[in-house]
């Protein structure tokens, strides 16, 4: 028995130094293979995808931005700082933000309390008098730099649910959803379950389909979540597998420097590069109950350079196109144009600049679009770093000024003064305030309207709108304004009330109008330049009366707008407070006010409708507030 | 270094220049190295910007590729003093010094002009200068076995 022992201890002692070393080696590498088989199969068995969330999965011809990111790294690493990627993400502690995970919320009846295991989050939601439910997990976060909404996963496959508080990135706070949009108070639920996959999936992610299976479950997947490269430049997978041949590529870079596997929107004439941001950037509406079918099954048929949406439309009011869809749309949903437009037909909800761009008289040259003022990658020089750049709208550099227009009516530079008449440096001479006047609103703000316009004292009285000049010039009237547009621009002077003449518009506005004009001219009174303009005094009973208007959107504007006032910088206030408590903060408000901010030998303009106490004036007061414009109205932005 | 003689043989006379390209070819090196350090610490962005991340692997690959193929030409000369019965063809000595001037230069000029993920035409030399690097380390690698 001991015979096999021996002769393997010969074998080993005959064996020279290098055999050992050979072993040694083998040894090594073969202890290094069974580590790296062990990690594939846990890297395999991380990359199941999740089954109670939509899923990023292969969509024919998709390929993702991690496979652009090798040779476009600059305009990857723009779109990488940009808000369009994250649109939509994943949950995790990286995404969400930085309370989640131990938020305790109640609202309309219910309390919900947030818990994270590891790096997943959890919701528990308890009713009026029962107990916690069973903990809900908390899978994608829609929304970036305004406002994030949490969504979560319903135990019922890839539909999920949302939570119903958002998160408002600027305050650091929490508020019910409800109360972060322009939504009639008597709502309670903005997004149903199932909305994310049956909408929201439509513009937040890129090629999502929605892919819709019974009753309200859907089995959503996306080329990628967020908004990335290849939702403006077509799928890549052509694109890569062309270019692997660098003779190719060599002969792009060297002749037309232009690739036909591929779009670029900075090549295309002006209406088909501004649909490619209109896709999402705008009012649409299925062709009809196919097309949306189809929509909803295999993602959006539209690739940008195409000149018109597919499956879908751009919805212009009064535009010729589509009349029978528009018409079906006005019995199906009768609300639908007042939620989203003026009387004219000029969008009124942010997110949907296209709508205004296509309505410009500037759009007609063709050249005009997105892309004239703003630019999807950080490639201008002199431009400012990524994330100044992205949080400010991704315009090109000085496309927040002059500039922007100057690049076509450059005639304007000489006669600037003639023109405006205002003084060169005055807010009356920036081209913006007059003909993009912030008369849009979403994201509890009022943004410029993208129609490019000019200031009109009709479309105030036809259609409610704010004009730029009464936006600036608060404390006036709106015969005041009639009348210089009549003496500079000889515009006819439309017909107008007593009020028009005798109470300052923005005074009509605030208590008269409708909630969305309300917001507008609540916003509007925090506007610095309207402040230097109009005189801060009198703004303060306006804005704190406004502290309690019935829409949450408006009271929000008008806290906000009442901070950027002497005094009240540190003024606290819980927007989303029941009735009594922001009575209550009203009251407090406006004491504070009359006896320590307010000058006591001030004196306001008749047209303020304020006594020389710092009181409103009771008669025009009434009588304003009786006549307010209470229609429901939610803009749907 | 003492330099050969007239009567030395030209086999030591190439080894002597391969010896003499390397030291000046590592000091050429370590100046581009100082510079790429100066374009880090001035935070250039024509150097350190993400979109010109090309330009930066380029003017890397050129720094290291030229630093490492001045060591080998120090090794090729100082070999055929050490390695007894070793000589350095001239088709090697050609093959190391035009390797060490070809891959750094060609690396170097395709960073100047770049194409986002693609480097500039001047790129081309390297495949030339990595052939000639291949045929100079087979030879040495081949006439080194012979000598046993």
């Amino acid at each position: 028995m001991s015979l096999p022992i021996i002769s393997v201890r010969e074998i080993v002692r005959k064996l020279s130094r290098s055999w050992w070393q050979g072993l040694y080696v083998i040894a090594a590498v073969a202890a290094a293979s069974v580590l790296t088989l062990i990690s594939l199969r846990d890297f395999h068995r991380e990359a199941v995808p999740p089954e109670n969330r939509p899923i990023q999965a292969r969509i024919a011809g998709y390929v993702s931005s991690n496979a652009c990111r090798a040779c476009h790294p600059g305009n990857y690493a723009s779109w990488h700082a940009s808000f369009h990627r994250t649109m939509t993400q994943v949950a995790t502690p990286g995404s969400l933000p930085p309370d989640t995970e131990k938020l305790e919320l109640a609202f309309n009846g219910r309390e919900y309390k947030t818990e994270r295991r590891g790096n997943k989050f959890f919701v528990r939601t308890r009713p009026e008098g029962g107990s916690y439910g069973e903990p809900q997990q908390v899978v994608l976060v829609t929304g970036s730099h305004n406002l994030q909404i949490l969504w979560l996963e319903r135990g019922d496959g890839r539909t999920l649910r949302q939570f119903p508080f958002g998160y408002i990135v600027a305050e650091k706070m929490w508020a019910p959803v409800t109360e972060t949009f322009l939504i009639p108070p008597r709502i309670k639920e903005y997004y149903s379950t199932g909305a994310w996959n049956g909408a929201c999936m439509d513009c937040h992610v890129t090629q999502g389909q929605s892919r819709f299976v019974t009753g309200n479950k859907w089995d959503s997947q996306v080329a990628e979540f967020g908004i990335a490269c290849e939702a403006c430049h077509s799928e890549g997978q052509e694109h890569i597998a062309r270019n692997h041949n660098p003779l190719r590529r060599f002969k792009i870079h060297l002749t037309t420097g232009s690739d036909p596997t591929v779009t670029n929107p900075a090549n295309l004439k002006g209406p088909e590069s501004g649909l490619a941001c209109g896709q999402c950037h705008s009012v649409w509406a299925f062709n009809d109950m196919p097309d949306k079918i189809d929509f909803n099954r295999h993602g959006a048929a539209f690739r940008p350079g195409a000149r018109d949406l597919a499956q879908r439309f751009v919805v212009q009011p009064n535009a010729p196109d589509h009349v029978e869809q528009k018409d079906f749309i006005r019995h199906s949903e009768p609300d639908f144009f007042h939620n989203r437009f003026w009387g004219d037909g000029m969008i009124r909800v942010t997110g949907r600049e296209f709508n205004g761009v296509q309505a410009s008289p500037c759009f007609r040259g063709g050249e005009f679009s997105c892309i004239s003022c703003h630019e999807m990658h950080l490639d201008s020089p002199g431009q400012t770093n990524a994330k100044t750049w992205a949080r400010t709208g991704q315009l090109k550099p000085k496309m927040d000024s002059d500039a922007a227009c100057l690049q076509c009516h450059k005639d304007m530079t000489a006669r600037l003064v003639a023109h405006t008449h205002h003084s060169a440096e005055s807010s009356g001479s920036r081209c913006y305030n007059c003909h993009m006047p912030r008369t849009t609103f979403g994201l509890l703000h009022a943004m410029r309207s993208h129609q490019v316009s000019s200031p009109s004292a009709q479309e105030s009285i036809a259609y409610g709108r704010p004009n730029a000049c009464n936006l600036c010039h608060l404390d006036q009237t709106l015969a005041w304004a009639a009348q210089n547009l009549h003496a500079w621009y000889n515009q006819p002077v439309p017909e107008l009330s007593e009020d028009d003449r005798n109470v300052a518009a923005a005074v009509q506005w605030i208590l008269k109008g409708d909630a969305g004009q309300r917001a507008l001219i609540a916003w509007g009174m925090g506007w610095e330049s309207a402040q230097k303009t109009s005189g801060r005094d009198w703004l303060y009973p306006y804005l704190i009366y406004t502290l309690t208007d019935s829409y949450a959107a408006v009271r929000f504007d008008a806290w906000k707008s009442l901070q950027t006032l002497p005094g009240f910088s540190d003024f606290p206030f819980t927007y989303t407070a029941p009735d009594d408590t922001l009575r209550e903060a009203a009251t407090r408000g406006y004491e504070k006010w009359l006896s320590e901010v307010r000058d006591p030998n001030a004196v306001y303009r008749p047209q303020t409708a304020i006594d020389s106490d710092g009181r409103f004036r009771k008669d025009v007061w009434q009588r304003l507030r009786s006549e307010r414009d209470e229609r429901p109205i939610f803009l749907a932005e | 270094m003492k330099r050969p003689s007239k009567h030395a043989s030209a086999g030591a006379q190439r080894a002597d220049r391969n010896l003499r390209f390397g030291w000046w070819s590592l000091l050429v090196f370590l100046c581009v190295g100082a510079v790429l350090e100066a374009l880090h610490g001035f935070k250039i962005g024509w150097y350190v910007d993400v979109g010109n991340e090309t330009r930066r692997l380029m003017f890397t690959l050129a720094h290291a590729h030229g630093t490492l193929l001045a060591l080998v030409n120090v090794a090729a000369g100082l070999m055929v003093r050490t390695v007894e019965r070793f000589t350095l063809r001239p088709s090697v000595s050609f093959a190391l010094i035009w390797a060490a001037i070809l891959l750094p230069a060609g690396f170097f000029l395709g960073g100047i002009v770049i194409y986002d993920g693609d480097p500039g035409l001047g790129v081309w030399l390297v495949p030339i200068g990595a052939l000639l690097l291949f045929y100079g380390v087979a030879r040495v690698a081949i006439d080194l076995s012979k000598l046993k």
